[in-house]
């Protein structure tokens, strides 16, 4: 069975099509310098500084942008098998209602609380792998229930309403060293979300490198039937991405919930399309089978730039909402001129 | 130099690291700023900075809209708006993009309490006055407070009802605001205690609308085919009121009852109007303190004085006597 798998292209051997391809594979990265570039020019400027690139905006950008980061990474790997994840802002939701209901009503500890509500995801994510890999629904649908599924369940967790987290030892207090991840920076210098982000995109970029996962997930994408008759076990790498996407999920939730020291069951409303976003952007074909979890992190920090730029000038939410439309649409033509590899 | 800086910067990974790296969060809690500090009189110009929840509210478009027209008269001032659609989330970054834009003052609507606290805290350390509308953060980490208030707003319609609509005692049918805000458990505690002065008077059902006139509606809907006899609708929001109308009307039993709302917007889709063409008996002023937040702004900028911690607005009735002089008050340019 090895040998035949042997044969299914790996996504290096796929990126090996001459300069183009390669300009079409980074054209997120090179979307983010031109964003990068153009944020310093039109950047507003105060007593001849450049109010863009000041150390605190730049941690301000990568600190918002950490959250859709982190599941937008998740997203990466459902969309390479040419799945959706919709459940994903639900989850976000239902693990900073979570994080705070354990934490504060219930008096656990930070590790047991944080390690259930991580659990929580996973479970969550493999049962939609299940029903998609298994019954054969479409994962469009399976995950529009899980939206659903994810969000009465944050309600019916939280009362209906946001439980605010307040820090010390005393009961009905979260512990002090939950408020580390969200609110401190690591010696002094970077902010724990951005670390955690950092984190989980160089670990599946490292672990779509060198597993055989990775050419598993690829020839899954590239063509289901193929990769099942090759051998590949299409049902469980299937269910281990929905688990992956619903692990990352919610632990963008606690960090969520930290950074704004509430769980909130309305939290998180929309975040999927902000991810689905940035992985398009990144330039992760919809289709399955073709994209980079770099090109997703490039797509997730040009949206921050972009919502940083556009804010800090002072553009109007509206016209906002426009340009941003208008960069998705530019992402996704681009993709349609790459060259089939 | 500087472009390798750039190129490298941009790079994904590399921003991430960099921007990271250069993070000198600084935090310097307890000063708490003077009024005189950020005065510099009537010569200077002066940026403010205006945070909002949800523009897609109507009530919230039109405080940034009545901002938006106190602000035109004071020359020295030119006001940046930022919507956060209803997202904390968003509403953080908002204000940390206005610290970074080194805002003159800032004027927050927050979304919720809990999560603005902080970031509002963080302005308001750095020097930036602070006017919370509508509503509150926690802690003291702001300058003026200016809102309505809702407990005493459901005691004005519940005393209207129990005085006016049914001195003899009836039917009453809430419809409440969405469950869990505050605003909704306020208007509701606030009608309750006033209709105890006539015990004639029953709440007979409630149903939650949400705060929309479709979910108002289809709420009104199964409560009219489950009570034979409502006198008075109260509903938590304008919106909410107009789709309970609808629904009586949709089986001919409108004339059997007396509908009032909150909010009074005086917009032309507004609980104004709606008294005004008679759908609608009462509604109660819920202010958007527009105004009232650019005279507290020119009070610290232009004046160098100090405004009130905290001022609540009172309510109005608007009835049929006096709902179309309100809306003209309202609107001068019509």
């Amino acid at each position: 069975m090895t040998d035949v798998q042997d044969k299914i292209p790996t996504p290096v051997q796929q990126a090996s099509g001459g300069v183009a391809a390669t300009l079409f594979r980074f054209q997120s990265v090179f979307g983010l310098i031109a964003v990068f570039v153009a944020a310093i020019i039109f950047s507003p400027r105060k007593n001849g500084e450049i109010l863009f690139i000041s150390a605190d905006n730049l941690a301000n950008v990568v600190r918002a942008v950490s959250e859709i980061g982190i599941i937008a990474v998740g997203m990466t790997f459902v969309i390479l098998i040419g799945g959706i994840d919709l459940s994903v802002g639900a989850v976000l939701g239902l693990a900073a209602v979570g994080s705070a209901v354990l934490m504060v009503e219930n008096d656990w500890g930070f590790l047991p609380s944080v390690l259930l509500v991580l659990a929580i995801g996973l479970v969550f994510g493999a049962l939609q792998g299940v029903a998609t890999a298994m019954i054969g629904i479409q994962s469009f649908i399976v995950t529009l229930a899980g939206l659903q599924i994810a969000r009465g369940l944050a309600r019916i967790w939280s009362g209906g309403q946001g439980v605010a987290i307040s820090y010390g030892d005393g009961p009905k207090e979260a512990p002090s060293s939950f408020a580390i991840l969200g609110e401190r920076t690591f010696g002094g210098l970077v902010p724990i979300p951005v670390l955690i982000f950092s984190g989980v995109a160089i670990a599946a970029v490292v672990f779509l490198r060198i597993s055989a996962f990775s050419r598993h997930l690829y020839a899954v994408g590239g063509n289901e039937k193929a990769a099942r008759l090759s051998g590949v076990p299409v049902v469980r790498v299937k269910i281990a991405v929905f688990a992956i996407c619903g692990l990352l999920a919610s632990l963008a939730g606690i960090v969520h919930a930290v950074q704004l020291n509430q769980g909130s069951p309305n939290d998180g409303i929309g975040y999927e399309l902000d991810a689905i976003a940035a992985v398009v952007i990144g330039g992760t074909s919809l289709m399955g089978g073709r994209g980079s979890v770099a090109g997703t992190v490039a797509g997730a920090l040009l949206l921050g730039v972009l919502n940083n730029i556009l804010a800090l000038n002072n553009i109007d939410s509206n016209i906002q909402l426009l340009i941003k439309g208008l960069v998705i649409v530019a992402a996704a033509a681009l993709q349609r001129l790459r060259p089939a590899s | 130099m500087r472009s390798l800086r750039i190129s490298l910067a941009a790079t994904a990974v590399t921003a991430l690291v960099l921007a990271g790296c250069g993070t000198t969060s600084e935090r310097t809690s307890g000063a708490s700023p003077e009024a005189s500090k950020s005065c510099k009189g009537a010569d200077g110009k002066y940026t403010i900075g205006m945070s909002q929840a949800n523009v897609a509210e109507p009530y919230r478009q039109r405080m940034d809209d009545d901002i938006r027209a106190a602000a035109k008269e004071v020359p020295q001032f030119d006001v940046k708006f930022a919507d956060a659609a209803q997202d904390n989330a968003k509403q953080v970054a908002d204000v940390e993009n206005y610290i970074t834009q080194q805002i003159d003052l800032l004027i927050i609507s927050p979304n919720e309490a809990k999560p603005l606290t902080a970031v509002v805290k963080k302005a308001y350390d750095k020097g930036i006055p602070v006017i919370v509308l509508d509503r509150k953060v926690e802690g003291d980490a702001y300058t003026g407070f200016i809102g309505g208030d809702n407990v005493q707003i459901g005691s004005e319609a519940g005393k209207y009802v129990a005085e006016k609509l049914l001195p003899s005692g009836g039917n009453v049918v809430e419809l409440k605001g969405l469950a869990g805000a505050t605003p909704q458990a306020e208007r509701h505690q606030g009608f309750m205690d006033a209709i105890k002065a006539n015990p004639k008077i029953k709440v007979i059902a409630d149903a939650s609308g949400d705060w929309l006139r479709e979910k108002g509606q289809a709420q009104m809907d199964a409560l009219l085919k489950a009570n034979p006899k409502i006198d008075v609708v109260y509903a938590h929001n304008d919106p909410m009121a107009e789709g309970a109308y609808l629904a009586a009307k949709a089986v001919g039993r409108e004339k059997e009852m007396k509908f009032i709302g909150i909010d009074a917007l005086p917009i032309p889709s507004g609980g104004i109007k709606a008294v005004e063409q008679g759908r609608l008996s009462a509604t109660f002023t819920y202010p958007t303190n527009g105004k009232e937040a650019i005279a507290a702004a020119k009070k610290i900028l232009v004046d160098c004085g100090t405004v009130e911690r905290s001022q609540i607005l009172p309510t109005r009735l608007i009835d049929a006597s006096n709902a179309a002089k309100i809306y003209a008050e309202e609107n001068p340019t019509g």
